[in-house]
């Protein structure tokens, strides 16, 4: 009979440690470019219109193991200024189970689309619900606590709480007026920001497996500064609130695919800001900030089909109101289709039809965008 | 996998647990050791060794080209449940195996682990690249996975799963013997016979959809014509199967071959343009009748195969 291999090797030449420029340890590197040809037509007919080329993102990422139970990672863009962190942060694991603790700055665990960032999507840029409830992307500084269980043979369960210094967009997707939200610097309990996620994954057949979500983020207090008037409104407080299902069907080859997905969203609290100005005038002193509270509600869905693995289409559609006082409905509609060259750059061709309901405007915006991911990268679970 | 329902956990995806301590597991002699393996040839193998000793499943089902698995759930709950872990390695379930390693967080099965088994290791490897990069094709930057195609690497693969057994069971080791020593047997009387029905195939032309089956060609003498995919991974071009289609009329080509998963309307054309059969082989086992285990699959591969170079001697 065959022995045990024996994991014993004889001592090579570079065993002995002489060298402390060794690159043996260095962590896995990967770099993402996306770039993006589009064209815009605005309904207004505004100086926006027209052709534009864009390198969207120069993306580097990095990760690896600290320990046996830590491992590390960034993800740094390239941006006018320099090099933004997008994402840096420790996952511990030898707390055992299947928990983990994370620390650092990364994206928050809400629905599907938010942990992921904007080059992963299947469209150019997150669902208009999101974009306009959270923020382009939504990142913070903070502690997460994350563990799954088994249920039974083909369901597992997983859920998270995290706790963040501030998970504020830096940039409102829609600004109301020239008001900008702030988040106290000093933090009591009060002031500190959560999110919470539970999901259930479950294969619901041979080739069908469904996945049901809830996710939240807390915002309990913030302040409203107006530079312009000098005004500002403390102890604010916002909550978003999503429900999301994804049901994904694979065929016997692996090839052909179906991904029908979708996510409703509420976003409550006092979000209705506006300044309310009787003569006109700015920063004369009449003015006041009003802030109301109120509750919105908006959603998407996306239905892709992959018909092989390099060829893919599909379309998304996102409606949300907005918080503002005329409660602006928008609306948009997004078709793409995919091509990958081979498993590491893309090209994708994609139209976005954007309609203001309430102003009864729409715009257009047709885009190539080619990716390519360059160096490590891995294929997780992302649930 | 691209467009795969699951994706990349975090931003900067996911690596594979570092060489986990190797610490010894000791079963119950009540208790079936639980094994996941990656395709079901290696599931086979550890239930012919095994017997009623182990729970087996595997996580590929037979049809799917194995670069493009998707983990679903129940992977997840298994291999977190699992005693013993066995892939081939080289790269070949990359799409789905370091993503499950990482998530399911059992030590038992970690790379390093007496339950983690890579059946690929001590093979020889075809086509092993001199330098790692993917300007050779993407999906094969170590050499050729593909190695439950070979008709000689079944030996290999069992006495890997064999070993693994015994480090993680040791008390069965006795149970495990006997029923090797079955399957050694086995293997060596189909790979008699696989050769003899091989003896002239020395020199025939076959081309390939995905260079799944280089080992067999390689077995055998067999000359490659060439691929449709122009590198392993890569699709296929206009001008890449032109030139493949003008190849295959000039130098003439017996068959040409491809897996359930490639058997689609561009290898039709091409069939069809250059005049040459299709021929459709098992990729992995339990996709076709007659390929419930690995010497069954072996056994179709080369009926199959024989029956196409008859058929490709009759019409010259
Ligand atoms: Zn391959």
């Amino acid at each position: 009979m065959p022995s045990v291999p024996s994991q014993a090797k004889q001592a090579g030449p570079d065993s002995g440690q002489a060298d402390r420029f060794s690159n043996a340890f260095n962590p896995a590197f990967s770099f993402i470019v996306d770039a993006a040809l589009d064209y815009v037509d605005l309904d207004s007919g505004s100086d926006e219109d027209g052709f534009d080329l864009s390198l969207r993102i120069l993306e580097v990422a990095s990760q690896a193991w600290v320990d046996p139970s830590a491992w590390a990672y960034f993800v740094g863009a390239a941006e006018e200024e320099g090099l933004n962190i997008e994402e840096a942060a420790v996952h511990y694991v030898g707390l055992g189970s299947q928990t983990t603790l994370r620390a650092g700055r990364f994206f928050i665990d809400f629905g599907k689309q938010m942990q992921t960032h904007v080059h992963e999507l299947r469209t150019l840029e997150r669902p208009l619900a999101l974009r306009a409830y959270l923020g382009d992307e939504v990142k913070g500084d903070g502690v997460q606590y994350d563990q799954w269980a088994a249920v039974g043979d083909k369901s597992a369960l997983r859920w998270s709480l995290g706790v963040f210094a501030n998970l504020l967009p830096e940039e409102a997707a829609y600004p109301v007026a020239d008001v900008a939200l702030e988040i106290d610097e000093r933090k009591d309990l009060g002031d500190l920001n959560f999110t919470g996620r539970v999901t259930a994954f479950r294969d619901v057949s041979e080739n069908g497996t469904l996945q049901l979500g809830a996710s939240a983020r807390i915002i309990p207090e913030y302040t409203v500064l107006d530079e312009v008037n000098d005004l500002s409104e403390a102890e604010l407080g916002n909550e978003v609130f999503g429900v999301d299902l994804t049901y994904g069907w694979i065929d016997d080859t692996g090839q052909r695919r179906w991904t029908l997905g979708v996510e409703a969203l509420a976003n409550s609290g006092d979000i209705e800001l506006s300044v309310l100005d009787p003569d006109g005038t700015p920063a004369n002193g009449d003015e006041s900030l009003n802030v109301k509270d109120e509750t919105v509600f908006g959603f998407y869905g996306f239905l892709d089909y992959a018909w092989s693995k390099y060829r893919s289409a599909g379309v998304q559609y996102s409606r949300a109101t907005l918080s503002d006082a005329a409660e602006t409905e928008l609306s948009e509609i997004e078709l793409y289709t995919t091509r990958w060259l081979s498993e590491y750059h893309r090209l994708r061709l994609v139209g976005v039809w954007s309609n203001d309901d309430t102003a009864d405007e729409d715009s257009y915006r047709v885009a190539l965008q080619y990716t390519a991911i360059i160096g490590s990268h891995g294929h997780g679970i992302n649930w | 996998m691209i467009q795969a329902l699951l994706f990349i956990a975090s931003a900067a995806g996911i690596g594979t647990a570092p060489g986990a301590s190797a610490v010894a597991f000791v079963l119950p002699s009540e208790e079936r050791v639980r094994v996941l393996a990656t395709i079901p040839d290696l599931a086979g193998f550890v239930r012919e060794i095994g017997g009623e000793r182990v729970d087996v499943d595997s996580i590929s089902r037979g049809k799917e080209d194995l670069h493009s698995v998707t983990a679903r759930p129940s992977s997840l709950v298994a291999m977190s449940r699992a005693d013993m872990f066995v892939e081939v390695g080289l790269s070949l379930e990359i799409a789905f195996v370091p993503g499950l390693l990482h998530s399911c967080r059992n030590a038992r099965v970690q790379p390093g682990s007496p339950g983690f088994v890579s059946v690929a290791q001590g093979w020889t490897v075809s086509k092993a690249p001199a330098v790692l990069s993917r300007q050779a094709g993407d999906v094969h930057p170590q050499g050729n996975p593909h190695i439950n195609l070979d008709p000689r690497a079944g030996l290999h693969m069992a006495t890997q799963v064999y070993e693994g057994l015994v480090r993680v069971d040791p008390g069965s080791k006795a149970l495990y013997d006997a029923r090797f020593e079955g399957l050694v047997l086995r293997l060596k009387q189909a790979q008699t016979r696989w050769s003899a029905m091989a003896e002239d195939w020395k020199g025939r032309k076959v081309a390939t959809y995905h260079s799944e089956y280089d080992y067999l060609i390689e077995a055998y003498g067999l000359e490659s014509v060439g691929t449709l995919e122009s590198k392993p991974g890569i699709p296929p071009t206009p001008k890449h199967l032109s030139e493949l289609v003008a190849n295959m009329k000039s130098g003439g080509c017996d068959a040409i071959l491809s897996a359930q998963w490639s058997n689609n309307d561009t290898l039709a054309r091409v069939s069809e343009a250059a005049g040459v059969q299709a021929v459709v082989l098992p990729n992995q086992c339990a996709g076709m009748k007659g390929a419930d285990d690995w010497v069954g699959m072996m056994d179709l591969i080369h009926d199959r195969l024989e029956q196409a170079f008859a058929k490709s001697a009759a019409t010259k």
